[in-house]
């Protein structure tokens, strides 16, 4: 009793401080929709559906995870067990099927640490580079003892006769052959329920303070985590009127991180499935998410007494950046979500990231030099690139018959939103007027904002600058509601993410669809009749971030391309899986200094497919993959899907 | 070291000339000349390596309290706005007695401005401020530390730079590209609307002798350059030879 | 007849070149203009503006002016102006002599008027404004002289043979009147001037093909003078040259009179850091390269042939 009393109480002194750190974070309002929630619950962690997402690593864990599950009951009984040697569960302990069921996972168990030594041992995948390995042996060695002491437990229990159903427990039955039925055995039994108990009790109290806090933070970190297409951030929301000058401007230090955010560096297993998966990581540079979080964790974790000691202000807290993490690693980011989709507990790093990135443009005004053009030109000029608005119809010179929607008109059936990219930069145009004549030659009804469209915000509020992208955003929804607006489709990933799932939280709610879809419905309604015969020899396609994975629009582009005739190869890397081009998080608009380029590599992975075409969905795929290409002297033609299709649907696709 | 800024409000898109032949300055998008913000980044990161103060100074309309919160977000702590209908179409020498006698109403040791505005470009307003003010100047500076006779400046020329020893108080015009600007934190940007902005008047300043020297009389346009020529082969080189002499470069 | 004078800019070199084109604005109203010379070889310049149409010469040689630019200038002028009062002073729209001017408008409350490029009379000039897209007409008011800052460049110099009188001066500057003083002086026409403040910027791109075609571009740099060479990124990726040349969104901004782009495609990342300039020459093989579209003049051509010939010919030009 008093063994347990002592356990229980370091762990929860230990527990304790892990608790009130997360009592003292900022609430995360993450309760909505329960029912979706524990459908996750039951697919992530019951089903172990992330885990699963690598072969052998997801059996390791599933079988030590349900193993467990199995033998919690167990562990109780052999808790009082330890007490009174006959005491067994009124029901449990009398039926076959629970004892087989024991006998069963316990050697599932065994079997999952024996993968799991075999992967960090013998195949020693470079995920784990920076993780705790040690830790992560003990671990394993306590949860072998646990078992394999229970297994040996039930086996002398076996030999005592104590347990029923021998036959239902094959493992523990032969491995009963080891013990006699005199006195030794009676000894051992008493010796191996404690060491079970013992060993038991030690790993909760080793819990609080090592990566297996997971097994307790991971369910409610699942259930937390956002119902929001993961292209989604949530917003900061910020009235330079009424505020005061402590008005938080996205993270500086500990306290300003929400709960889950504080639960997320709990709960991360330090299984570098996220650090494979990152393409700032694979291209040689400082980021690697998992380091991330584990950094923050430790910070977090070392000033958790002040914290929660501290919650009058006394002490100050340190920065984040750069004292658990430096500034270049914030930056290196493209915010692809790879690694939050890869993550097996819904840790959300990309969340994190953007809000470190908040503190230091909006307070600090601390960021890589060259994306200040970036932030001036959106702020004055509301493009990226500060152009002139009335350059935004520049494109329409070569297209007949754009309708550029005036103040006062009827709205049009579909906006077609042309992003910056698709205005100004000449490689983007060519989609853009492709777009055009093609939804023209479909007797689209359809009309463009021309000079009233302004930047939807997205590189500013990747970049940090939440402010900035706020202001945009209410401008925008003002002349979208002003005019009627409800269906928009999109050519550029990124307005296309922003517009369908960021404007509802300012007031704009449409129906927004990307021009992949747009065309391939037309398609498939028979309005765009491409001559597949064309041939547009073997393309392979890029998914574009913010259109896959954070949006799951998968199927669409390709089947534009399977209607233009093009015959598709497949990247390695593609679909949910897909490999960023380096554009995103604001990237378009930073220098790449360190490793390898991250367009150059993914250019390369297209180039092995033996494709001549890559087709890109995103302007920002279609710049960073052509810049590749062309500095690579490649034959390898780069082109949007709208464009092959104008090809081969159209007499004079121009462009 | 306490350094007055001076910070002219431009209109950001092509600048126009209205009926009264003058810049339309009101209604228009404007915003602080990027080219002060190279002299405001100067003065600040000077005031952050010796101490002091930035106090910004600007003459126009009412906007150019936009040009002066701009400053104050950058950092500088006080604005100074001189805001008069009678100073509408002021020239060079106006607008040099205005802001010297506002400057003169704040203790400073150094006096920043741009080498030229972007609208006006004349490029004098700063010397004609010394003058009056009978101080010591250097125009193009790319760099200012200070040392014991003042400040070692370096001055741009045409073939490098020079190296100067100014008493203080001085003026000197800072040339773009000579530091990099900050961009306002959003904090600054809040904290900028607690900070204090005097607006003097005329009377306050008493200055005398505001009626501009010089009138537009007659606007047309330039000659529209033939723009987007294309050439080819053997007149390529004489076109670009005549180019570079149109633009008085050679 | 009024009286028109010209403000001399004594450079280490001579007279500045351009005090000879406001010469030859001047005669267009005063058939004997007064030119002033400040600076060491002053004197010695004062044949030379003879010979362009001044027809007498206040010449000062002493070091002041030239260790102290700017306000001891002025302060002799005002002195002179005060005792012979001329009705318009004429300077060259350079840094030097606008310091000069600025100044003397703060001491003698005169009219100024800057960037005109042609003058009627003392009271009547004009100017190109907003980058040259509009004319002004001028009038002038206020105590003269007028003081007007002519560009250069913007007529041509007019020789005329004569000869000028010339009247010494004596440098009276007060000790706490000379300002700063300049006491190192440094060049650097061999890497010539940095890119953001160069009046020529040639750059070049992956149509450069490699390092050794830069060079091309820097002869064309030196023969012009006072031109700096940048790159699109493509040529700083390729290791052709380093990542200070590079013009664009995520290298320098670059604003030069004049941006002749060799081998540049356009990309928009490359066309925000020049599209400021106030002249653009593009000289592509290809016909649709975007830059082309938006230059004020674009060459279809190889560029191996014709910066080669285009160096030729200014240095043919700058011979004679
Ligand atoms: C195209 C154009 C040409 C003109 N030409 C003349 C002319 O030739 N003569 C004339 O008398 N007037 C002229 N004017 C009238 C003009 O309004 C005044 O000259 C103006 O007050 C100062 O000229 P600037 O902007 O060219 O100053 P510059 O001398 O070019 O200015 C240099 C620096 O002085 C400071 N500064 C200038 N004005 C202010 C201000 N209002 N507030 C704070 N800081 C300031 C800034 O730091 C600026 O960077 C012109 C106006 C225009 C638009
Ligand atoms: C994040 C990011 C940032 C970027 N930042 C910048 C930046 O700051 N600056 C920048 O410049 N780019 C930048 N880029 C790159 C930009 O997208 C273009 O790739 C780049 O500008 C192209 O350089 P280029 O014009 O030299 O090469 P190309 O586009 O390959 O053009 C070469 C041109 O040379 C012509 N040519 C070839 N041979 C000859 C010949 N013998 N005679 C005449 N013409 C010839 C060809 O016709 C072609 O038009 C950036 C890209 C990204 C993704
Ligand atoms: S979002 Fe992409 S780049 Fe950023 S940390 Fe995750 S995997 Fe790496
Ligand atoms: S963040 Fe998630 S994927 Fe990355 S190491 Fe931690 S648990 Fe694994």
């Amino acid at each position: 009793m008093a063994v347990l009393t002592v356990a229980v109480t370091l762990f929860w002194r230990r527990a304790r401080s892990r608790l009130e750190v997360l009592r003292a974070a900022r609430p995360a309002a993450r309760t909505d929709h329960p029912g979706e929630r524990a459908r996750r619950e039951l697919s992530h962690v019951l089903g172990q559906r992330k885990l699963f997402q690598k072969a052998a690593p997801g059996v390791m864990h599933a079988f030590i995870f349900w193993g467990f599950l199995v033998l919690l009951p167990t562990i109780v009984e052999a808790m009082l067990a330890a007490i009174d040697r006959h005491w067994t569960f009124p029901y449990l302990g009398h039926v076959a099927w629970f004892a087989f069921l024991q006998d069963l996972f316990a050697t599932l168990v065994v079997v999952g640490v024996a993968i799991a030594f075999t992967i960090r041992k013998i195949q020693r995948p470079d995920r784990f580079r920076g993780s705790h390995m040690e830790e992560a042996d003990r671990i394993l060695l306590a949860i072998l003892g646990i078992v394999t002491t229970l297994l040996l437990w039930n086996a002398s229990r076996i030999a005592l006769g104590i347990a029923g159903h021998p036959a239902a427990a094959p493992v523990a039955d032969g491995l009963s052959g080891l013990f006699g039925a005199g006195r030794g055995t009676e000894v051992a039994e008493r010796v191996l329920v404690w060491s079970h108990l013992l060993l038991v009790l030690g790993f909760l109290t080793y819990l609080p303070r090592s990566k297996h806090l997971h097994i307790i933070t991971a369910a409610p970190n699942v259930y937390l985590a956002t119902n929001h297409p993961r292209g989604y951030l949530e917003p900061l929301r910020i009235d330079l009127d009424s505020a005061d000058a402590d008005v938080r401007l996205g993270a500086s230090v500990a306290t300003d991180l929400s709960r889950k955010q504080v639960l997320d560096l709990f709960s991360c297993t330090e299984c570098g499935r996220c650090q494979e998966v990152c393409p700032a990581w694979n291209t040689g540079k400082a980021l690697s998410p998992k380091l991330l979080i584990m950094d923050l964790r430790d910070q977090v974790a070392k000033e958790a007494p002040l914290i929660t000691a501290g919650a009058a202000g006394i002490v100050e807290l340190q920065p984040l950046v750069p004292n658990a993490v430096a500034d270049q690693v914030v930056w290196d980011c493209v915010t692809c979500g790879a690694c939050v989709r890869e993550c097996p507990v819904d840790i959300e790093h990309v969340d994190t990231i953007v809000d470190l990135r908040r503190n230091l443009v909006m307070a600090e005004s601390r960021f890589p030099n060259e994306a200040g053009a970036m932030l001036r030109g959106v702020e004055s000029s509301e493009n990226p690139w500060g152009q002139s608005a009335s350059a935004r119809t520049d494109w329409t010179a070569s297209v007949e018959d754009i309708r550029v929607l005036q103040p006062g008109d009827p709205p049009p059936e579909i906006l077609f939103w042309v992003g910056c990219a698709g205005a100004f930069d000449e490689r983007a145009q060519r989609t853009t007027q492709s777009i055009a004549r093609l939804l023209t030659a479909a007797g689209v009804d359809y009309a463009i904002l021309g000079p009233r469209e302004r930047c939807t915000g997205d590189p500013a509020r990747r970049m940090g600058h939440e402010y900035l992208f706020q202001m945009l955003a209410e401008a925008n929804v003002e002349i979208l509601n002003g005019a009627g607006v409800t269906k928009i489709v999109a050519s550029c990933a990124h307005c296309f993410n922003t517009l369908a799932n960021e404007y509802p939280d300012y007031g704009g709610a449409y129906e927004v669809v990307h021009h992949t879809e747009l065309l391939s419905a037309l398609v498939a309604e028979g309005r765009l009749r491409p001559d597949p015969a064309g041939g547009r020899g073997s393309v392979t396609y890029h998914d574009a971030c913010y259109l896959g994975r954070h949006n799951g629009r998968y199927d669409a582009p390709r089947e534009v391309l399977r209607a233009a005739g093009a015959a598709a190869v497949e990247m390695p890397r593609h679909g949910e899986r897909s490999f960023c081009c380096g554009a995103g998080g604001a990237r378009m608009w930073m220098e790449e200094t360190e490793g390898t380029r991250i367009n150059d590599t993914r250019f390369a992975e297209a180039e092995a497919t033996g494709a001549e075409t890559v087709a890109t969905a995103c302007p920002y795929c279609f710049v960073m993959l052509d810049d590749a290409a062309k500095a690579k002297g490649s034959a390898v033609r780069v082109a949007d899907v709208a464009t092959l299709l104008a090809e081969s649907t159209l007499a004079e696709p121009g462009g | 070291m306490n350094v007055v800024v001076c910070a002219k409000l431009v209109p950001t898109g092509t600048p126009t000339l209205g009926p009264d032949h003058l810049v339309v300055r009101s209604g228009t998008d404007a915003a602080l000349d990027p080219g002060d913000e190279y002299g405001l980044e100067l003065a600040l990161q000077l005031t952050e390596q010796h101490g002091g103060d930035v106090t910004v100074v600007s003459m126009g309309p009412d906007e150019a309290g936009q040009a002066i919160q701009r400053a104050l977000a950058m950092g500088a702590s006080r604005g100074v706005l001189v805001s008069d209908p009678s100073l509408r179409g002021a020239d060079a020498l106006v607008t040099a007695r205005v802001l010297a006698a506002a400057i003169g109403m704040y203790p400073f040791d150094l006096v920043v401005a741009g080498v030229e505005s972007t609208d006006g470009y004349t490029g004098t307003v700063p010397v004609t401020v010394a003058e009056i003010l009978g101080i010591a100047s250097v125009t193009a500076v790319r760099r200012l530390e200070p040392s014991d006779a003042g400040a070692r400046i370096e001055r741009m020329t045409e073939r490098g730079y020079d190296v100067y020893e100014c008493p203080l108080p001085a003026v000197v015009t800072v040339t773009a590209g000579s530091v990099e600007p900050r961009f306002p934190s959003l904090k600054g940007i809040m904290q900028a609307k607690q900070k204090p902005v005097d607006r003097p008047s005329l009377q306050d300043l008493g200055s005398r002798d505001l009626t501009a020297t010089q009138t537009v009389t007659a606007v047309t346009d330039a000659p529209t350059k033939a723009g987007g020529e294309v050439v080819q082969g053997d007149e390529a080189v004489g076109r670009i030879v005549e180019l570079l002499a149109e633009a008085k470069v050679i | 007849m009024a009286g028109a004078w010209v403000f001399a800019e004594i450079t280490r070199d001579g007279p500045h070149p351009a005090a000879f084109e406001l010469l030859a604005h001047a005669r267009s109203f005063d058939d004997d203009p007064t030119a002033i010379a400040l600076g060491q070889g002053a004197t010695e310049a004062a044949a030379e503006l003879g010979a362009h149409g001044a027809a007498t010469v206040y010449a000062c040689d002493d070091p002041v002016f030239a260790e102290h630019p700017g306000r001891p200038a002025a302060h002799v002028l005002a002195g002179l102006i005060e005792a012979e009062a001329p009705d318009v002073v004429l300077f060259a729209q350079t840094y030097d002599s606008r310091d000069v001017a600025g100044r003397l408008q703060g001491s003698i409350g005169s009219a100024l008027m800057g960037n005109a490029t042609s003058i009627a009379d003392p009271r009547h000039a004009r100017a190109e404004i907003f980058g040259g897209t509009k004319i002004v007409d001028v009038e002038l008011a206020g105590p003269a002289p007028t003081l007007i800052l002519l560009r250069p460049k913007s007529i041509a110099a007019e020789p005329t043979g004569g000869t000028a009188r010339v009247v010494p001066l004596e440098a009276d500057v007060p000790e706490d009147i000379r300002g700063a003083r300049i006491v190192e002086r440094h060049e650097e026409s061999a890497s010539g001037p940095r890119l953001e403040d160069a009046k020529v910027v040639l750059a070049g791109g992956r149509g450069l093909g490699g390092p050794d075609a830069f060079a091309m571009l820097d002869e064309l740099a030196s023969v012009i003078g006072g031109a700096a060479v940048g790159a699109s990124r493509a040529a700083v990726d390729a290791g052709w040259v380093p990542y200070s040349y590079q013009i664009g969104q995520t290298g320098k901004t670059v604003k030069p009179d004049v941006y002749l782009a060799a081998g540049i495609s356009g990309a928009l990342q490359h066309v925000v850091g020049m599209k400021g300039a106030k002249r653009i020459v593009a000289i592509n093989k290809d016909a649709d390269a975007p830059l082309l579209a938006m230059a004020d003049l674009g060459v279809v051509g190889d560029l191996f042939q014709v910066l080669p010939a285009l160096t030729e010919e200014i240095r043919r030009r700058k011979g004679s």
